[in-house]
């Protein structure tokens, strides 16, 4: 309750907690909710191709009579699926790194942490793409990709974390009373780590989505018929501007899907930190 | 009486990268059960790292060489296994530290906490009759709404309030020794005054020993039954209370009695930071026992 009092305070956070949740709904039940469920694949309906947005379909067709509404649903699947999973796997990792290096310290600290360094001197679209040369286009080297460029960003939070909780009185009084490496690590400093971890991992979503869908925007992604909102502002850019609505209304759906995990992942931000 | 620690000859030196650093020139203190005794020295006279040995905690440290003898109720800790070691900690010798707050973890209530402490000290303890213990231990230190305190958290609490719970939580599994780093300096003086007080009776009760580290000669003049004076990593002078505070013989011992500033106004005295009189040799008094 007291959360929700302190997310209420800021208006705009409440705002992104809507798209957010709405997202996930539509994400989840993307079936039973868009107006064409087959258009997900190879739906052809000439008749109705490259039509603009009416009554019928909301956001228009594309070039073979697809419903973009429905396509934009379907994407969403896919960016949260991608999102959620390349986020559950790099933030443990990342997380398990960035405690050892800051807790046990040593040749420990440093071997880790120069690795670490090595892939953040890299920017992460380029190694993604470069990841993406040389692997097939699909959703699950998407996701590997985009994971392999994520950790380090969470090993450098919590290693910057634990490393400043590592001289809190209660560390060295969990030492005092014979506490494990692995039992303070764990059970006394990465508690002291979560509000971060969690308020990033909200932030990241968006720029989950976003990284991967310039993946795909590249061609480098998910492959049709699967639909994708990077390759759909792909496919759409090259009949701008007649066919706007190709590559505009995916375009905007990427925009209010970042728009709304950064808003709620600010939310977060204070909510987390009254608390310490 | 034989003694519960007994120090003979500790040497700790450090590799740093400006070169060694000799830290603990063979220092020789002993403690018996149930007794008092304060380590007292200025800031950077090796008072701190000594306690850190007798925890065995900077054995473990890469860089720091340690070397004599610390016996505790018989072992050797210098050359027990780190695993032994460990399993002194928290059960035969416990610590209090300077500020109280942060040394409680900020997210957890003072309950969980306190049941992780005891589990330590008894692991087959149900979680009601720890509950209950915790609730009747926080009594004892004059806390008297446990209920409350327990499902807290430390910043929740004030200071007093959690130097207590942690004076409370260091005496739960009635350890031999009691090892207290300047506690409650990080409070205010009046606050500070009732909880040393409030942990002496406790200790005299336990008949837990006590090395009381400070740089306070005054408050360890109500505190304790035998002093250690620490110079640069040297004992310089050792007694009972009364025997410093009455009869001090060395030079150093008498420029820190000076330097306790009095309520009457006569300002700071001038005390050299170093002295050649201050390297003067060791003095002890007569042991009375």
């Amino acid at each position: 309750m007291r959360t929700l009092r302190i997310l209420a305070r800021n208006p705009l956070s409440v705002v992104g907690l809507v798209l957010v949740l709405l997202i996930i709904f539509a994400a989840v039940f993307a079936q039973y909710i868009v107006p064409y469920p087959t258009h997900n694949g190879s739906v052809i309906d000439f008749a109705f191709a490259n039509k603009p947005p009416s009554a019928r379909n909301w956001f228009g067709t594309d070039l073979v009579g697809r419903d973009i509404f429905s396509r934009i649903i379907y994407a969403y699947q896919i960016s949260l699926t991608l999102g959620v999973v390349v986020l559950a796997v790099a933030t443990p990792i990342g997380t398990i790194i960035g405690l050892l290096a800051g807790y046990v310290g040593g040749w420990v600290e440093n071997v880790l942490m120069r690795l670490v360094d090595i892939f953040l001197s890299i920017p992460p679209l380029v190694l993604a793409i470069a990841m993406m040369g040389v692997l097939e286009p699909t959703l699950t080297n998407a996701m590997l990709a985009v994971t392999v460029v994520w950790w380090p960003w969470y090993a450098r939070l919590v290693y910057s974390i634990a490393r400043a909780e590592r001289e809190e009185g209660y560390v060295l009084a969990a030492e005092v009373i014979g506490a494990s490496a692995v039992h303070i690590s764990f059970r006394e400093i990465l508690p002291n780590c979560l509000p971060a971890i969690i308020t990033k991992m909200t932030l990241d979503m968006g720029f989950v989505i976003i990284i991967a869908s310039s993946l795909s925007f590249l061609g480098l992604g998910v492959q049709p018929p699967t639909p994708d909102l990077g390759s759909m502002v792909a496919e759409g850019a090259r009949y701008l501007p007649d066919s706007w609505w190709l590559s505009v209304f995916p375009g905007l759906a990427i925009l209010v899907a970042v728009f709304g995990f950064n808003l709620l992942g600010d939310g977060l931000r204070e909510i987390l930190s009254v608390d310490k | 009486m034989s003694a519960l620690l007994d120090i003979k000859d500790l040497k700790l030196g450090f590799n740093t990268l400006a070169g060694y650093v000799d830290v603990l020139k063979g220092i020789n203190v002993s403690i018996k059960p149930g007794e008092k005794v304060a380590l007292v020295g200025e800031s950077g006279s090796g008072k701190s790292v000594t306690a850190r040995i007798i925890l065995g905690l900077l054995q473990e440290h890469r860089d720091a060489l340690v070397s004599g003898d610390v016996q505790f109720n018989g072992q050797n800790i210098n050359t027990l296994s780190p695993k032994d070691r460990a399993s002194l900690r928290g059960k035969d010798i416990s610590m209090i530290f300077q500020d109280p707050t942060s040394s409680l973890n900020p997210v957890f209530t003072i309950k969980k906490q306190f049941l992780e402490v005891l589990s330590r000290g008894d692991e087959k303890l149900s979680r009601k009759s720890r509950v209950d213990r915790a609730t009747q231990l926080l009594g004892t230190v004059s806390i008297t709404d446990p209920k409350r305190v327990l499902n807290s958290y430390p910043f929740q609490l004030s200071g007093g309030m959690n130097q207590r719970v942690m004076i409370a939580m260091a005496l739960a599994n009635h350890p031999k020794l009691l090892l207290a780093d300047e506690p409650g300096t990080a409070l205010d003086v009046s606050v500070q005054a009732q909880t040393l007080s409030l942990m002496r009776d406790l200790v005299t009760q336990n008949n837990t020993a006590v090395l009381f580290i400070s740089h306070n000669l005054g408050v360890v003049r109500e505190f304790a039954d035998r002093i250690y004076v620490i110079y640069k990593g040297n004992i310089v002078e050792d007694g009972p209370t009364h025997c410093i505070f009455n009869n001090a013989q060395h030079p150093y011992t008498r420029a820190l009695l000076a330097a306790v500033p009095r309520i009457t106004g006569t300002g700071l005295p001038d005390v050299p930071e170093v002295s050649d009189e201050f390297l003067a040799p060791y003095v002890g008094h007569m042991q009375v026992s």
